[in-house]
């Protein structure tokens, strides 16, 4: 009935709407100005509170196993019993060997595997009838060199052709840098014990890496043939890897709960339908409770959920390698490290069962899997939020800035001041727009309409590629200088980053000293173009890696409401000045250091890891920050400092 | 008493009729030769072989040949036939050679190539299809799927084995299907075309759980014209089973399979270590090989001696066993023993009808039987990652220190997986480990190949290759994957695509026979479209159509009408006026009725 109604004759309402309409229309400073900035900062505020909501029950789901397949914890573990009595051999013979090594080569290193514990496992492995090989591997990285051996086992599916196949993997050095003994040790019964079994489908491969940072990706490259000239060749192979889970136990005493490790590099998480056996098998087959992003005290509240949430979302930012599990990430095989946590009832053997029924999972895999989100935010072992639901947050943050990109773009071709004016009778004639009437307005705007002003693109052009392209300096310099001069590079940035943003605006002030000075629609291109390729970036980016892009696009979202100020130069100098220390707390290096300062870990420590991570892992958050944050910013502070010119 | 003596004396005439016609122009035999394999692996191989004169196979005249087979061959003209059902994976470096020198072995899945008597290529590969049609019904196998992408002509790698008269006129087609799990369906038409069925002699151990058990196992079917220098030609069928057993699983009785941790004072426990005790064992690994017996292995006794095996004279035995002479090995009261010269073989005749079995226990020899070397190691994987493209990495390792080994490689490779065969590089590994990359060209002497048509042919290549003395030479080659459309994926669970295994012919072997090696075949992941949204829409829309028809038909039907109305509506057809009429003239009776009372 309404419809028809309003079909018919027009009622009111719409009257108003259309007078609104025609308003708008009529008042272009509103248009172009205004609205531009109220519609980013409602972006921006809508976007944080839609994140802040995903906690609730209505905006995240429980977890389940979708794919069938799998079938978590149907299976009776049978590993227990004298199995325990072997682990207890093999765990002695390593032991005893480890120490009379370390006797005769003093105590420095701890933690590292020694020549003769390596070979033991590798004769272990070899008793036990699998097929062994080395891997020898060396990577340098930031002036530092990390060396190992790798030592893996094949035991072949016995009706198997070798077309697929899970990895094991006992790292002696856990993600924490602790002896992971208990976990080699483990590994080795259950190769022994997964020997005798004949229902194996798939081939099972039993990784022994010196660390969790190096071995994996230095073997995981070399699987696929893709590894630099420093790492040797696998002699031995089998299919396609449909799964990898990483044992680690580096102490001595029982353990409560499974701590679940998922982040992967650059932010890839495994398929979810992995954590989700972990979890189910962890939680209902062994009754031991699976915890996750180091959350040991999970009571399930809306805090409880959000902080985990912000946890995975801190790591999937920074994007590097949380454990031995991350370098298989990128190769599309699905990972995840086991870490038993806490003082409790279980041993290692309820471990070994819960690996135990993990891989009999994995073996019933008909396809790879796939079924499950790759892409979602977890906030309690068994609860999550999938990217449909989360993505508008992060897509809100960077649409903000193509907002305004586009209405500046539109201004600089319609709003009287973009006339190559001086700034002094442009400023009075828009203040002379907005006070007269709207007849008034009418007439300027379609004499603007008549002769639309020349955009002189090339200098915006120029300055915003030249800038984007000096952002390949900085990314440069922190991967490949060596590793005890990164505290004193970084202050030098902050030096530059003070200096280069009023250089650049002096220099525009005044034309280069070639050319004519730059006018105020050229300001405005600049930033228009700059914060268009940001939003492009930030919004292709949150489909790849959503953290990194909500993380960016915060410390950016001042950059969308500053500009060139005008007014009497007393204010403008004041403002421009203060505006430029606070836009300087939010430049790259200060935001590195306050981090490091907040959380106590040096600077030095926090470039050596990321340098690694680029080098070896082929992390790419350095590329967002120098390439994609850091230019946006400078633009914003040259915007900003050229007011003070 | 009379009719039974005459009918056992008709019978008796007829054997020896039988056997004397038999002798002369078809003969049967059978061997099982078991070697114990490093790792408590058994390898047993039985092989069936029977002759039938040309003559009688032409008249459809079938004794041992069986009539199945042989009518399927006469009617698709094939002149020689190899079929190969494999599952597993030898293990080279463990196991030694491969049994038959490879030539009985087929790639994994089923491998088939038969040589066809036809005029020109287009008839041949008519024949081909119908005899792959009519083997895949006999055998229980997806033979059908072996279309034109599948089918090779391959050139050098195969040469028949036959006496062929007009090798001219004869086309060699080659077909494989690496991704057919081979089952028990598979030997159950294997074993009825033996002349004894499974029901006596060494084919009565045939057990489906046992040999599907196997850690590696290979069904075959030769059959092949052999002619004697005075034109007399007999057509040969041979049949093979080999098999490598785990002993360990194989003796794991079928009630209880499962292998549970063996109670703490069963552990075999190292006990020179200072730490042994109650709770802590340092596992010891058996030096001794594992004690098995044939009831064990293999779930059941040999029954008998099937009686048609042949008694031309020539000494086959039907029961052979490998190891060193001073091994004790302890066999069924009956039957008899012969030690062969070379110091380990010796063979058993089992007696004709008792059942035998053979047991060694567990024991240290001095002499272990000589390991022999494989003369060439081959290994083939997929390299790179990702969906576009992807990378070949064949391994060929020379063990030898003196010889180099020549030898042919043929792939035949599915349409969507296309090599760039430009990208072919040779990289030669020696004693000393270090790799020098050098031109293909300098170890490759010739090439064939015929490349791809999308959804038409696969890819075929024949390389001949050399490897030099002590080395290893790796071999790479880049492919692009192709894109399939959706509706070319199969329905099943999508795990990858298989790419067949290499063939690996060596050459350079002294003997006639020829030395073949099959690389493990390859899961080739391809783009794979989301097939569960279409199927969701499917069933989304079907839904939607469903109800809408489902209320619209009924609207359209049904007509709603009050109880009245009903009745008048009913009143208007043929059979509510019949009825009508029968309920008036009822009516009419009951009134009169309840006047009368």
């Amino acid at each position: 009935m309404a419809l028809k109604y309003t079909w018919g004759q027009r009622d009111p309402d719409s009257f108003q709407m259309t007078a609104a309409i025609r308003n708008l229309r009529e008042n272009p400073r509103f248009l172009f100005t205004r609205l531009p900035n109220i519609l980013s900062f409602l972006c921006i505020v809508i976007g944080v509170a839609w994140l802040l909501l995903l906690p609730l029950d209505d905006n995240s789901r429980r977890t389940y196993i979708s794919e069938n397949a799998l079938l978590p914890g149907q299976v009776h573990a049978y590993f227990t019993g004298s199995e325990q009595n072997i682990f207890r051999g093999y765990k002695q013979e390593l032991q005893t060997l480890l120490n009379e090594d370390r006797e005769t080569e003093d105590q420095e290193a701890e933690v590292e595997v020694t020549p003769a514990a390596s070979n033991k496992v590798h004769s272990i492995l070899q008793a036990a009838g699998l097929k062994v090989a080395t891997q020898k591997y060396e990577y340098t990285s930031a002036g530092i060199t990390h060396q190992g051996e790798n030592i893996y086992g094949i035991i072949h599916a016995p009706r198997g052709d070798a077309t697929e196949a899970i990895v094991l993997v006992a790292a002696w050095k856990t993600a924490d840098d602790e002896l992971n003994l208990k976990g080699v040790t483990l590994a080795l019964t259950l190769a022994r014990y997964f020997k005798r079994w004949s229902l194996w489908s798939k081939d099972i491969i039993f990784l022994f890496t010196p660390d969790s940072k190096t071995g994996t990706q230095a073997w995981i490259d070399a699987y696929h043939d893709l590894h630099p000239e420093s790492v040797q060749p696998l002699p031995l192979k089998s299919g396609a890897l449909q799964g990898a889970v990483v044992i680690e136990y580096p102490f001595e005493h029982h353990f409560q709960k499974l701590h679940i490790v998922y982040d992967g590099v650059n932010g890839q998480l495994p398929n979810l339908d992995l954590f989700n056996t972990a979890v189910a098998i962890a939680g209902g087959q062994m009754g031991i409770g699976a915890n996750l992003q180091e959350m040991w005290e999970h009571n399930d509240s809306y805090e409880a959920r959000l902080q985990t949430m912000m946890r995975g979302m801190t790591k999937q930012g920074l994007g590097y390698a949380t454990g031995a599990h991350s370098s298989f990430m990128p190769y599309h095989i699905d990972a995840i490290t086991l870490q038993p946590k806490g003082e409790g009832w279980e041993d290692e053997m309820a471990l070994g069962r819960t690996i135990e029924s993990m891989c009999r999972s994995l073996n019933n895999l008909l396809e790879h899997l796939h079924q499950s989100f790759f892409f979602y935010l977890l906030m309690h072992s068994n609860r999550f939020v999938s990217i449909g639901t989360y993505l508008p947050s992060a897509m809100l943050i960077a649409g903000n800035f193509t907002i305004m990109a586009i209405a500046l773009w539109m201004r600089t071709g319609y709003y009287p001041e973009s006339k190559p004016d001086t700034p002094a009778g442009e400023k009075s004639k828009s203040e002379k727009s907005s006070k007269t009437g709207a007849q008034k307005i009418e007439k300027a705007v379609k004499v603007n309409e008549t002769a639309l002003p020349e955009r002189l693109m090339a200098l915006p052009l120029t300055l915003v590629t030249g800038l984007h392209l000096l952002g390949l300096v900085p990314l440069w310099t922190f991967n490949n200088i060596f590793h005890q001069y990164f505290t004193t590079a970084t202050y030098i940035f902050v030096v530059v980053d003070i200096v280069l943003p009023l250089f650049l605006a002096a220099l525009l002030s005044n034309g280069l000293g070639v050319s004519k000075p730059i006018i105020p629609q050229q300001y405005l291109l600049i930033k228009s173009f700059a914060l268009l390729l940001l939003g492009l970036s930030l919004s292709t980016l949150a489909t790849l890696n959503f953290s990194l892009s909500f993380m960016i696009g915060l410390l950016c979202a001042p950059l969308s409401f500053i500009g060139r100020l005008q007014g009497p130069a007393a204010l403008r100098y004041g403002i421009s000045t203060l505006g430029l220390v606070l836009l300087n707390l939010l430049s790259p290096p200060i935001v590195l250091l306050g981090v490091c300062w907040y959380t106590g870990v040096s600077v030095e420590t926090v470039l050596t890891q990321a340098a690694f991570g680029w080098d070896v892992w082929g992390m790419w958050t350095q590329v967002v920050v120098w390439c994609v944050w850091w230019p946006a910013w400078l633009i914003g502070c040259v915007q900003l400092g050229s007011s003070i010119f | 008493m009379t009719t039974f003596g005459f009918l056992s004396l008709l019978l008796a005439l007829a054997v020896t009729l039988w056997s004397s016609y038999a002798s002369a122009s078809s003969d049967y035999h059978e061997q099982l030769f078991l070697q114990p394999l490093p790792q408590s692996s058994l390898l047993a191989s039985f092989n069936f072989r029977s002759n039938t004169s040309q003559q009688a196979f032409d008249n459809q005249h079938f004794r041992y040949f069986p009539r199945a087979l042989g009518q399927i061959l006469q009617h698709a003209h094939t002149k020689e036939l190899h079929l190969r059902f494999t599952t597993g994976r030898w293990d080279a470096e463990s196991w030694g050679p491969r049994p038959w020198g490879g030539s009985k072995e087929g790639g994994t899945g089923v491998e088939l190539w038969a040589w066809i008597d036809a005029p020109d290529d287009d008839e041949a590969f008519g024949k081909w299809i119908a005899l792959t049609q009519s083997l895949s019904g006999l055998f229980c196998a997806s033979l059908n799927f072996v279309d034109s992408t599948r089918t090779t002509r391959p050139v050098v790698s195969f040469e028949p084995t036959g006496d062929h008269q007009d090798v001219d006129g004869l086309h060699l087609l080659h077909g494989t299907l690496p991704g057919e799990v081979v089952c028990t369906e598979n030997l159950t038409p294997f074993l009825k075309l033996l002349p004894c069925k499974g029901k006596a002699g060494i084919s009565t151990l045939f057990d489906g759980h046992k040999l599907f058990d196997a850690a590696w196992q290979s069904m075959s079917v030769d059959m092949r014209p052999i002619c004697t220098s005075d034109g007399d030609c007999v057509v040969q069928i041979e049949q093979t089973i080999d098999m490598v057993l785990d002993v360990e699983r194989s003796k794991r009785p079928r009630s209880n399979p499962i292998p549970r941790p063996l109670s703490n004072e069963l552990l075999a426990c190292d006990t020179s270590k200072p730490y042994n005790s109650e709770d802590t064992c340092f596992p010891l690994e058996k030096g001794a090989d594992a004690a098995w017996s044939i009831s064990e292995v293999f779930g059941r006794t040999l029954t008998g001696v099937c009686p048609l095996t042949g008694s031309d004279g020539t000494q086959e035995h039907s029961v052979c066993l490998r190891v060193p002479h001073e091994k004790q090995v302890f066999i069924t009261e009956g039957s008899t023993e012969i030690k062969k010269e070379d110091g380990f073989t010796r063979c058993f005749d089992p007696a004709p009808v008792q059942p035998f079995d053979l047991s060694i226990p567990e024991q240290t020899v001095d002499i272990p039987v000589p390991r022999e070397e494989p003369i060439l190691y081959a290994e083939r994987t997929i390299v790179g990652h990702g969906q576009e493209r992807g990378g070949m990495r064949i391994i060929f390792g020379n063990p030898s220190n003196t010889t180099a080994v020549d030898f042919i490689l043929f792939e035949s490779l599915p349409w969507f997986l296309r090599p760039y065969i430009h990208t072919l590089q040779a990289t030669i590994t020696g004693r000393d480990g270090i790799p020098t990359e050098i031109a293909a060209s300098d170890l490759v002497t010739s090439t064939f190949y015929r490349p791809a048509i999308d959804r038409e042919r696969g890819t075929q290549l024949e390389i001949a290759l050399s490897v030099p003395a002590a080395s290893t030479v790796t071999l790479t080659y880049d492919f692009e994957k192709a894109i399939l459309r959706y509706t070319e994926y199969p329905p099943d669970a999508n795990r990858g695509f298989n790419v067949a295994p290499a063939v690996i012919r060596i050459l350079n072997v002294e003997n006639s026979a020829p030395v073949y090696i099959r690389s493990t075949s390859l899961l080739l992941p391809l783009p794979t479209p989301d097939f569960s949204m279409p199927y969701n829409v499917i069933i989304l829309t079907s839904t939607v159509i469903a109800l809408a028809f489902g209320t619209v038909f009924n609207i359209l039907v049904r007509r709603v009408v009050s109880v009245d109305e009903a009745a008048a509506l009913g009143a208007q057809s043929l059979k509510g006026r019949l009825l009508g009429k029968l309920v008036a003239i009822r009516d009419r009776f009951r009134s009169k009725e309840t006047k009368v009372e």
